[in-house]
């Protein structure tokens, strides 16, 4: 009796362990607020695939500070969806795998997002591959430009125009506002909705090697002219002056004539709020032209884990035309540019606005973004709420200059 | 007969040293917990400012640089700056506030209990939940102050008064004193009970006038009391940073950067350990002489007649 328990007992574990060596479980991390495509294609790859993929959100402000943690403690995940502009810190900090070898043999290699490429790689290897991708775009409230006697399919291509169609958004009534932006030193946003303008123009804010601060240029003035007169004119609501961020989507309210925004908000504005009609189009320069910032998150490997195969085995899969499809589907834009149109065939038409300003979109490199732009007490987050809202433009910029470079060297 | 024996052999400086061990193991615990969770975290503290620390990767021995580089930051020199223009804007109105609400609910008169309820009320709210919640009152259009001014009349257009420094520091100001005023309240409603009312009685039959009792007889009496509520004030103010992180995120342009707020933006924003470390230090020494400046001043109250 006891002999036959024995035996089913090891048979039991030998099935167990069969089972667990042939399935694998990858343990994986993704931030918070980057909208439901990622969970989407994760709950299909488990369903599908005999490996499975175990999620964790995260809160997006504390990941970096939580993995960094986990990895100082020897508890950090398998693989990673790493906000795109980290990935710089994290690869030169020697946290990340190498992928170059099994990346560069990837078919599609090339037809990868090319910023996100760029980003993920460090002294020429490379760390990191694009997960998901958001451009962000301008949009505009169709109804309200109806209500206001504007043609609401006629895209706006000047910021003249912007803010003629803002006055007369505005003139509709006490709460409606004819343009939203979160200035109140949210670093993240205005890096996003407000440095196209200056992009767009021909000019940036750090220069090509990111070791010199370029923040003074007649572009940058011009930009900043723009949105204070804005302001000056009360075509925005005064809560944008303290609005660190959490408000950001205030175009989803309704009262707001025009607001950039990104394309993880066009599949929640399409799925979430029906009832809002709205056109997006690239966001135009502050003296001509158009750009768009390439933001989203790379897929990154953490150093050492035993589960290699199986992460690569899952990120192949996000590379297929099913894995793109859901992604696209839930408001990511494809990662792959030679399957794109395939992908986004049948979707919302304006998600390619989307997909067209990754071809104008532009990145800052930099090892310092946390310290440089995304921080709320950081030079970028600061000086754009010093100078729009500000009495001292001139200080703004210079301190802000100032600081930037100083923060830059001190990196060095 | 054995036990007998030992006990009158033992000298008294063994008895007296057999119950110093049993102090030591009444003791024992709270002295773990100190050892544990503050001795040793200081201690690990120190250690960590004399390295180039960073959150992720190496740590290198770099000895004093990290307390050198402080007296040359510059974002340094103004968190502290703030912090003190804070601790004694804020201190000042809180004795100002709750002075007089002890005073009030000091006397014996009905509903004395509703109100020392009342003014109590807030204290037990968290700091963070305040600061949520007074977030939520200062906002421009879904809040409460802005839009009741608006409807009172008193101003055109609903003021956003997080945006500016001054209106952004006063509503703080009115926030930490709604929350903090009815625990001074208490601590000095307790110092003002233990004064005799015989005193105050006396003081009277020889023609004292209220001021004269409130500035010759009742503050000398606290004098103590005073002192506590006075630490615990300054200590709490000096670690501001509940309310500025959650109500202005450091603004209006950064003018609201607590020193606690600074050392948490360079150790978790831009992953300096060591040089958060070192900043730590600094502001325990900053808190250590403080305090004994007023441990002094209870001292004082001791020696007084």
């Amino acid at each position: 009796m006891i002999k036959r328990l024995l035996a089913a007992t090891s048979i039991a574990t030998v099935c167990l362990a069969a089972n667990a060596s042939a399935a694998e479980k990858v343990e994986m991390w993704v931030r918070s607020g980057i909208g439901e495509a990622f969970k989407k294609t994760v709950e299909t790859y488990n369903s599908s695939h005999e490996n499975q993929v175990a999620m964790t959100e995260v809160p997006f402000s504390e990941l970096v500070q939580k993995y960094a943690t986990a990895i100082a403690g020897g508890q950090a995940p398998d693989a990673l969806s790493m906000d795109l502009i980290y990935n710089p810190a994290f690869a030169a900090a020697g946290q990340l795998e190498d992928l170059t070898d099994w990346a560069k043999a990837l078919p599609y290699f090339n037809a990868l997002s090319p910023s996100h490429v760029k980003l993920g790689t460090y002294q020429d290897r490379i760390y990191g591959l694009p997960l998901s991708v958001e451009t962000s775009v301008f949009a505009w409230n169709k109804d309200l430009y109806k209500k206001a006697g504007l043609d609401p399919e006629k895209a706006p291509a000047s910021w003249d125009e912007i803010t003629a169609n803002a006055e007369k958004i505005r003139a509709l009534g006490d709460d409606t506002y004819g343009f939203y932006f979160s200035g109140g030193g949210c670093g993240g946003c205005m890096i996003f909705t407000f440095t196209p303008l200056v992009w767009g123009s021909g000019n940036d804010i750090l220069s090509a090697d990111s070791k010199m601060a370029t923040l003074d240029t007649p572009e940058m003035r011009k930009a900043v002219d723009i949105y204070r007169n804005m302001v000056k004119k009360d075509l925005v609501p005064a809560g944008a002056a303290s609005d660190n961020g959490a408000n950001f989507l205030s175009f989803t309210n309704g009262k707001i004539g025009q607001q950039s925004l990104g394309a993880f908000a066009i599949g929640s504005l399409l799925t979430e709020h029906p009832d809002i009609h709205f056109g997006v189009t690239l966001i135009p320069g502050a003296t001509g032209g158009t750009s768009s910032f390439a933001g989203g998150d790379n897929f990154v490997i953490t150093k050492g884990t035993p589960k290699m195969e199986a992460v690569k085995d899952f990120l192949e899969y996000i590379y297929s035309e099913d894995g793109q499809k859901i992604m696209a589907k839930y408001g990511s834009l494809p990662t792959r540019g030679d399957i794109a149109d395939k992908v986004l065939q049948g979707l919302d038409p304006r998600l390619q606005v989307g997909m067209q300003a990754i071809s104008v979109a532009k990145t800052p490199y930099t090892l310092q973004f946390n310290d440089l732009i995304n921080s709320a007490n950081g030079p970028w987050a600061t000086f754009t709420s010093a100078a729009i809202f500000g009495d001292d433009v001139d200080g703004a910029f210079s301190s802000a200059q100032g600081e930037m470079q100083s923060i830059i060297d001190s990196g060095q | 007969m054995a036990g007998t024996g030992s006990k009158a052999l033992w000298p008294q400086r063994m008895r007296r040293r057999r119950s110093g061990w049993r102090g030591l193991v009444y003791i024992a615990p709270a002295m773990a917990l100190v050892i544990l969770f503050f001795i040793m975290p200081v201690i690990f503290t120190g250690w960590m400012s004399l390295h180039n620390w960073p959150l992720m990767g190496g740590t290198r021995w770099i000895g004093f640089k990290n307390y050198v580089r402080m007296f040359h930051d510059a974002r340094f020199i103004s968190a502290l700056q703030f912090t003190a223009c804070y601790t004694v804007i804020v201190t000042v109105a809180i004795f100002a506030v709750a002075f007089p609400l002890a005073i009030f609910v000091e006397k014996q008169r009905r509903f004395v209990s509703t109100y020392r309820t009342i003014i109590f009320l807030p204290v037990v709210v968290g700091l963070a939940t305040a600061s949520l919640l007074w977030v939520w009152l200062a906002n421009v259009d879904s809040g409460f102050i802005g839009p009741a001014l608006k409807a009172l009349g008193l101003v055109d257009k609903s003021p956003n008064l997080l945006a500016t420094f001054d209106s952004a520091f006063l509503t703080i100001i009115i926030m930490v004193v709604w929350k903090i005023a009815g625990f001074t309240m208490i601590i000095l409603l307790t110092g003002l009970q233990a004064i005799p009312a015989e005193l105050t009685e006396a003081a009277r039959i020889d023609g004292a006038g209220p001021w004269q009792r409130f500035r010759h007889l009742t503050l000398p009496l606290m004098r103590k009391t005073i002192a506590l509520a006075l630490i615990i004030s300054v200590t709490g103010s000096i670690l501001a940073f509940d309310q500025f992180y959650i109500m202005t995120s450091g603004g209006p342009q950064n003018r609201m950067i607590s020193v606690v707020y600074y050392i948490f933006n360079q150790s978790f924003v831009s992953f300096n350990l060591g040089y958060g470390a070192a900043l730590s230090i600094a502001l325990l020494a900053i808190l250590v002489a403080i305090s004994i400046m007023q441990l002094w001043l209870l001292r004082a109250g001791e020696e007084r007649p």
